[in-house]
């Protein structure tokens, strides 16, 4: 009984990462997207001529809109999965978490490139973003500048750079031509990857907490329940989970559309430190409130206590149903875990800029038909930009038997496939490239 | 014998602890939490019970700043309801519904000796002149980030959200006018003499003298921005409470030195995230070791090429 318990796990061991072939790149969903991305696109220009106003619903009170509040400070929190499962597998060495590792990287890569696009468009003088070249010209103290500075080198360089081990992958299947070429940048890049690696840690815990410090400076304009002096702390902490239950998320989301098996093992262990990482930051923010006194105002009948309310309680029943699916292996209570707790993490990072954000009492902000179209169209841009590496590159993890039925599939679809020496060895262990010998795996 | 290169980096790490924890904690005042006041501080000093509201500072502070009148509000006449992007300076009304004592309010940037909007600034577009200390805008540092709307306590500066070249606008107390040795436009203008021009110190004692001489016709006996905020260059006297005004009760300590204390801290000289990365570096190099041996491993057993 063990031992095929045993088996079965086996056969779901998420092995290596592998294409998702065998499904169209172009159909509905992705036309549907691009399109959103065109008429984003569009817009901008229009933006760009005629400023702020007309395409926002931003005011002198609220001088802050969706692009950055939702765009920046939200999807970047859910993109901080490089950083999250990062630390997790590499400083923590938790070594299942390796297997999440490419999904991480590329979700965030997509996340914080499109959220930088995003913050282009909505600084009013763009055309000055030159001063970040001169580091004596920057406001070292000012979190927005950390933000900013910080946030950008990022996500240009060791987000953009562990991105491309993938892409060189691909190089060294595509033509075996390119091996030895391939080969030397490989080592090159391994020789600087710690230095890159430590700084894809230190970068984002900078500027994930510099987002909550950027609400410090508006003071009481904030709702007692939201503005503390531990608002860098729960942002990053937020980011935490929120990244992890964004990356094991979609794992699991992917696998179900493509119909992957999924490894247990890895997504309890994810799980399991996601559920910690809830109840330690719930901890934390319960107790931020009731040190502060503000615990009386959550009982308030008003928008700032139900958002609060909706918030917890969203996080909590994700915490627990997390916590649950651990033991019951219960794989939809474990997906469902994710999806809630981070929705919830969502509205924890939307809500000091924009829902408890109270900059006098008839000031009113509601993002304009254009803005959530450019929004939209830039969150669609991430997606498209994953549905083409997802099917394209080795991102999503799978077990071994999904390399062997994409060489199945492609020995079928495209026989030519063994000139490039892609698929060095068939199902059965057989050398296909040019001259070699058949070969059982293992021998 | 010879010292290797992670013998190197560790000892450094190591002398750095202590170093790193004392620059951070052990950095008791910072500049900006003891706030110097600039060496020839100007400022405004309104007087709240002597005011009229005939709205002449407006008229003339457009016509000193060289904008067009504001008559977006009925098409004729320059009365803009708030601060905006073409108005630096305005005439409010506080007029309770219960019929007890009224009054008018100047608004216009407070320049205070620290300000927040200077703080949060990415570029230093807003600038505190260490001379002057009027807070001045850079149309060429500006990013248009809209920072300074959120963080500036009295909600002063204010965006252009028409036009591609969007401006910041917020009263720069003349700056052009006073280098030529002219007094800023509201004040040159102004029929009562409720808001006048001249250096701070000068301002605070008229203000005090005008306290002590007419007792319990000033709001506390107290001037708003004495103190307030860490101290402002505009300086206000009301018999209506000030928050009514739209000056809030931030207490004697500046916005910026209150919250950002500890970011600031923690970035001073960049210390401890220096001394975080030199560890995060050695943990890495060893878990990278690791998990290349066991990925090489894992080639040999499959013959699949190993993942990094």
């Amino acid at each position: 009984m063990s031992s095929a318990a045993a088996e079965i796990n086996r056969s779901d061991r998420w092995e290596r990462a592998v294409p998702v072939y065998g499904f169209p790149v172009v159909n509905g969903f992705f036309i549907g997207l691009s399109v959103l991305v065109l008429v984003a696109l569009i817009l901008t220009a229009y933006r760009e001529l005629a400023g702020l106003g007309p395409v926002s619903g931003m005011n002198d009170a609220y001088g802050w809109g969706i692009w950055k509040t939702f765009n920046v400070m939200v999807l970047t929190a859910l993109g901080s999965g490089a950083f999250a499962v990062g630390i997790a597998a590499w400083v923590f060495r938790r070594k299942k978490l390796h297997a999440l590792m490419r999904m991480a990287l590329l979700t965030s890569f997509l996340a914080y490139a499109c959220g930088l696009l995003l913050l282009g468009i909505d600084a009013g003088r763009p055309w000055n973003f030159y001063w970040i070249v001169f580091p004596w010209k920057w406001n070292m103290h000012s979190p927005l500048a950390e933000v900013a500075i910080c946030m950008s080198i990022y996500a240009m360089i060791p987000l953009a750079v562990e991105n491309i081990p993938p892409v060189l992958e691909r190089l060294w299947y595509f033509d075996s031509r390119l091996r030895p070429g391939v080969e030397t940048i490989e080592k090159r890049l391994h020789y600087f990857f710690p230095w890159i690696i430590a700084a894809a840690y230190l970068l984002p815990g900078m500027h994930q907490s510099s987002l909550g410090a950027l609400m410090l400076l508006a003071g009481e304009r904030v709702h007692p329940l939201w503005q503390s002096p531990l608002l860098p702390v729960l942002y990053l902490g937020a980011a935490t989970f929120m990244s992890f239950g964004c990356v094991a998320g979609t794992t699991m989301l992917c696998c179900l559309v493509w119909k992957r098996g999924m490894d247990m093992d890895v997504l309890d262990e994810a799980a399991r430190i996601t559920a910690w990482l809830i109840f330690v930051w719930l901890g934390l923010r319960l107790l931020d409130i009731m040190i502060r006194g503000a615990l009386g105002t959550a009982f308030h009948f008003d928008r700032f206590a139900g958002v609060f309310w909706l918030e917890v309680l969203l996080i909590a029943i994700g915490g627990v149903l997390l916590w649950r699916s651990l033991r019951t292996h219960d794989k939809q209570s474990m997906f469902v875990g994710y999806v809630l707790s981070s929705a919830g993490g969502m509205i924890y990072r939307f809500s000091p800029t924009t829902l408890a954000f109270r900059p006098n009492p008839e000031a009113l902000y509601f993002p304009a038909t254009v803005e959530i179209l450019v929004s939209l169209g830039f969150i669609s841009l991430g997606v498209v930009g994953f549905l083409v590496a997802v099917k394209r590159f080795a991102i999503l993890p799978a077990p071994l038997q999904e390399w062997h039925d994409m060489a199945s599939y492609f020995r079928f679809r495209r026989p030519y496939i063994r000139w490039t020496g892609y698929f060095k060895y068939g199902f059965f262990g057989e050398d296909e490239t040019e001259g070699g010998e058949y070969r059982v795996s293992g021998d | 014998m010879a010292i290797t290169r992670r013998e190197l980096i560790t000892g450094i790490a190591k002398a750095g602890v202590p170093a790193a924890v004392a620059v951070t904690v052990g950095t008791e005042t910072l500049k900006a939490e003891t706030i110097p006041v600039p060496s020839a501080a100007v400022g405004l000093l309104y007087d709240a019970t002597i005011c009229i509201g005939c709205k002449a500072c407006v008229a003339a502070c457009a016509e000193a700043n060289d904008t067009p009148p504001d008559t977006r509000g009925d098409a004729l006449h320059q009365a803009p309801s708030d601060l905006n992007d073409l108005t630096r300076n305005v005439i409010k009304l506080y007029k309770p519904e219960d019929g007890s004592a009224f009054s008018f309010v100047k608004r216009q940037c407070m320049h205070c000796l620290d300000p927040a909007c200077a703080a949060g600034c990415p570029f230093q577009a807003l600038h505190k002149d260490p001379e002057s200390g009027v807070v001045n805008w850079t149309a060429e540092k500006c990013i248009g980030c809209r920072y300074c709307t959120i963080t500036c306590p009295y909600h002063i500066p204010r965006f252009q959200w028409a036009g591609f070249n969007p401006r910041v606008t917020k009263c720069e107390l003349c700056s052009h006018r006073l280098e030529k040795g002219l007094k800023p436009g509201c004040t040159s203008v102004c029929p009562t003499g409720a808001v006048i021009f001249g250096p701070r110190p000068v301002l605070l004692l008229e203000a005090k003298r005008r306290i002590q001489n007419s007792p319990g016709r000033y709001y506390q006996d107290r001037v708003y921005g004495e103190l307030d905020n860490g101290g402002t260059q505009a300086l206000y006297l009301s018999h209506v409470p000030f928050e009514k005004l739209g000056l809030p009760e931030l207490g004697p300590e500046s916005v910026p030195a209150k919250t950002l204390r500890w970011q600031r801290r923690f970035y001073q000289y960049f210390a401890l995230p220096a001394l975080l990365y030199a560890g995060l570096v050695q943990v890495i190099r060893k878990s990278l070791a690791g998990h290349e041996h066991e990925l090489h491993e894992r080639e040999k057993e499959t013959g699949l090429r190993a993942q990094i």
